[in-house]
Formats: C-alpha cells, structure tokens, sequence
C-alpha cells in the first residue's frame, strides 16, 4: 500500500468523483477526511464503507466556498487524524446555462464554490504542509477549462480558473515540498453531469468520445491516487486529462 | 531546554544558504538577506519555514517587520516622506546593531529598513524567540 500512515482530505467526498476517490486512497492506505456539506448519509456511507474494509476516516461537514470553513475542515482532519499529507479539491457544482441566458448569480455561485473551494483549501492547508516540508495537493478540474462546451461557460471559467492556479500554486509550494497537481476529467457519469446525460442517454456524447466509452469514477480516481502517492514524487503543475482522448479531438477527427 | 546559541547560528546559516541556494560560505553573518543576498519574498518564507523546521522556533514573515520597528506606530517611524524619524532610528540600531545611525539619518526609506537585515540580525530574532519560547 503506497499511502500507508497518511491522511488524505477530500472535499465534496460524499458522493460522485469524491466518494470513488475517497474509497481509492483508502484502499492505498491513507485515513480519510470525508468532507461534504450538505449529504451527511451519504458522507457516513462512504465512512463505512472505509471502515469496512479495515481502513480509517472521519466524516467531516463544511462549505468550502467558506474560508472560515475551509479552515475548520483542515483542523478538524489535522486534530481527529492526527495530520495532514494530502488535499484533493473535488467539490464543485455546475449550473449550466446559455450566456445569454446567464444571471450575475450562476457564474459566481459556480465560481465560489468551484475556484473558491480550491484557493480556501489550499490556503487552509498550505502553512501546515508547508511547516512540515511536504504535502500533495490535487486539484480536481476538468477539460471544460481548457475547451468550449455550449451551456457551460461558467463552470468551464471555473475549471480554467483553477487549471491556472494549479500552475503558478505548483510553483510557489514546490521549493516547499509541496506538489500540485490537477486532474481533468472529460465525461463521467455523475450527478453533477448528470444534465448532458439527459438528452438522448449520453449517445450524442459518446459518440464524440474516442474511447466511446464515459470515464468510471474509479477510472478517474486511480489518476488522483496516482498523483496522491509516491510514484508522481517528480510531477508538480501537470494538468492531467482523463478523457478517453475528449481533448484529442479537433471537430471528430473524420472523415478519413 | 534552550538550543544553544552556536547551533541556532549554524541553523541560520544552513537555512540561508538552502533555500537561496548559495554557499554556507556566502551567507555570512554580515550578509544582509534583501541586499547582499538577493532573497525575496518567497525567499524569505522558505527561510523562515527552514528554520521553523530544524530549531522549532517559529517566526511569522510579518514579524520581521515587527520586529526591526519595534512596536512604534508607523507616523513616529517614519515622517511624512516616508523617511526614518530619530525615534525609528533608535529602534533600528536596537534590532540592527550593525547599522551606522549617522550615514543614514535623513535618507532611510521606512520600506528600505528591511534590506539592511543581516543573518544574524534574524539568528539574534530566532535566539530571542527560542528563549522566551523555553522560558
């Protein structure tokens, strides 16, 4: 087991992405900081089903568009697990909508939570890890930050936002021992996607998707184990798609 | 128990020079960490959080300034231009001993104050903290 005797905080780990990487850093190991704000039953299940399995974690509430919060979340993991080795920033929302359709309220709610979560966290977190000269931090983004989907503008900007301050974080902490990595996911089937699913059951997406298959949680979450762990020990400001080649793609690559 | 004075001299010392990436030899105690040494700021947090790391003595980076003024409120440090008044320039030859009062009455910069920090201006800083920290 590659995390054995760290603590790991996830926020937004309740369900989705968050409960799959919240399960695959357990499994390597890692004590668990099991964060959510408003699933409490599903934040206690995934609790469970850690400890089930032998390991360790702590359901742990919070809002992370919340700086005070954000804190709160940090010392609560330091002080009931006894420290703090890695930060994955998962939690986020979307509400999509056209521009032109878009009130003031729906890019900053998404921008609060989704950039907000990220800076909070990190700032929270980043004395601690830096006084102990090591830490990972990994940022869970998306391919929406680097290219235009229609309807989806505020949570790409997000997404964009927190690609760019995965880099210039990566390069303030690293002399730190503090590495800071993103992970893209293209389509994963979740709640929060759960919208683009709706239409025709995804058929449209797929069919767009190189691998023609939508990413697993768990898929996604061995790249965030990956880049939780030792193996990635020389990685730092990487943002690391997981598309199944989404972001490959210029228009459908056909015909030939 | 205190660590003792040599030690937390040396620990400076390996704390400049690590995280400035220069000889132990060129951070002297002389040097000054702004001038001399060229550290900036996020030079600055890394020697610190070194140090906090090999003596447990923790110094925030806004303590510096604190420090090297002494408590006295900005408007009797400095005059209207921004130039150190006698009173700051007492304060400063307290926390930098180092420094000739005479050749810089009249055109020190308030925000300047902190160039003329030597490595063993903060070694002194540090040994102050970790006795009244074991004390």
């Amino acid at each position: 087991m590659k995390l054995e005797g760290r603590v790991a905080l996830v926020t937004g780990a309740s369900r989705g992405l968050g409960r799959a990487i919240s399960l695959a850093l357990a499994a390597e190991g890692a004590a668990i900081g099991v964060n959510y704000r408003s699933g409490k039953q599903q934040a206690e299940d995934v609790v469970d089903a850690i400890k089930a399995s032998g390991g360790t974690a702590l359901p742990i509430p919070g809002d992370v568009s919340d700086y005070e919060q954000a804190q709160g979340l940090v010392r609560q993991t330091v002080e009931e697990l006894g420290g703090l080795h890695v930060l994955v920033n998962n939690a986020g929302i979307a509400k999509d909508v056209l521009i032109f359709n878009m009130e003031p309220a729906d890019w900053l709610d998404v921008m609060k939570v989704n950039f907000g979560g990220v800076f909070n966290c990190t700032k929270a977190a980043m004395e601690h890890f830096m006084a102990q000269g090591e830490g990972v931090i990994v940022n869970v983004s998306s391919v929406m930050g680097e290219r235009g989907w229609v309807g989806e503008s505020n949570y790409a900007a997000s997404k964009g936002a927190i690609n760019a301050f995965t880099r210039c974080a990566a390069r303030e902490l690293a002399r730190f021992g503090v590495r800071v990595n993103a992970v893209l996911p293209g389509f994963a089937p979740t709640e929060l996607v759960g919208g683009l699913l709706e239409k025709d059951g995804g058929r449209g997406i797929l069919r767009q998707l190189p691998m023609r298959a939508f990413a697993k949680p768990e898929e996604v979450a061995q790249v965030v184990t990956f880049l939780s762990g030792p193996d990635s020990s020389y990685m730092t400001g990487s943002l690391v798609t997981v598309d199944g080649g989404a972001s490959s793609t210029l228009g459908l690559g056909a015909p030939m | 128990m205190a660590i003792a004075r040599e030690e937390i001299d040396s620990k400076v010392q390996e704390a400049v020079a690590a995280a400035l990436g220069v000889d132990n030899e060129e951070a002297t105690p002389d040097a000054t960490l702004m001038g001399d040494l060229g550290a900036e700021s996020i030079d600055l947090l890394d020697i610190l959080f070194r140090i906090e790391r090999s003596t447990r003595v923790k110094i925030q980076a806004a303590d510096l300034a604190a420090h090297i003024q002494g408590g006295i409120p900005d408007e009797e440090f400095g005059d209207a231009n921004g130039i150190i008044t006698d009173k700051g320039m007492a304060q400063l030859k307290q926390a930098m001993p180092q420094i000739n009062p005479d050749e810089l009455r009249g055109n020190l910069q308030a925000e300047k104050v902190i160039t003329l920090f030597t490595v063993k201006n903060l070694a002194d800083m540090v040994a102050e903290r970790a006795e009244a920290g074991a004390g």
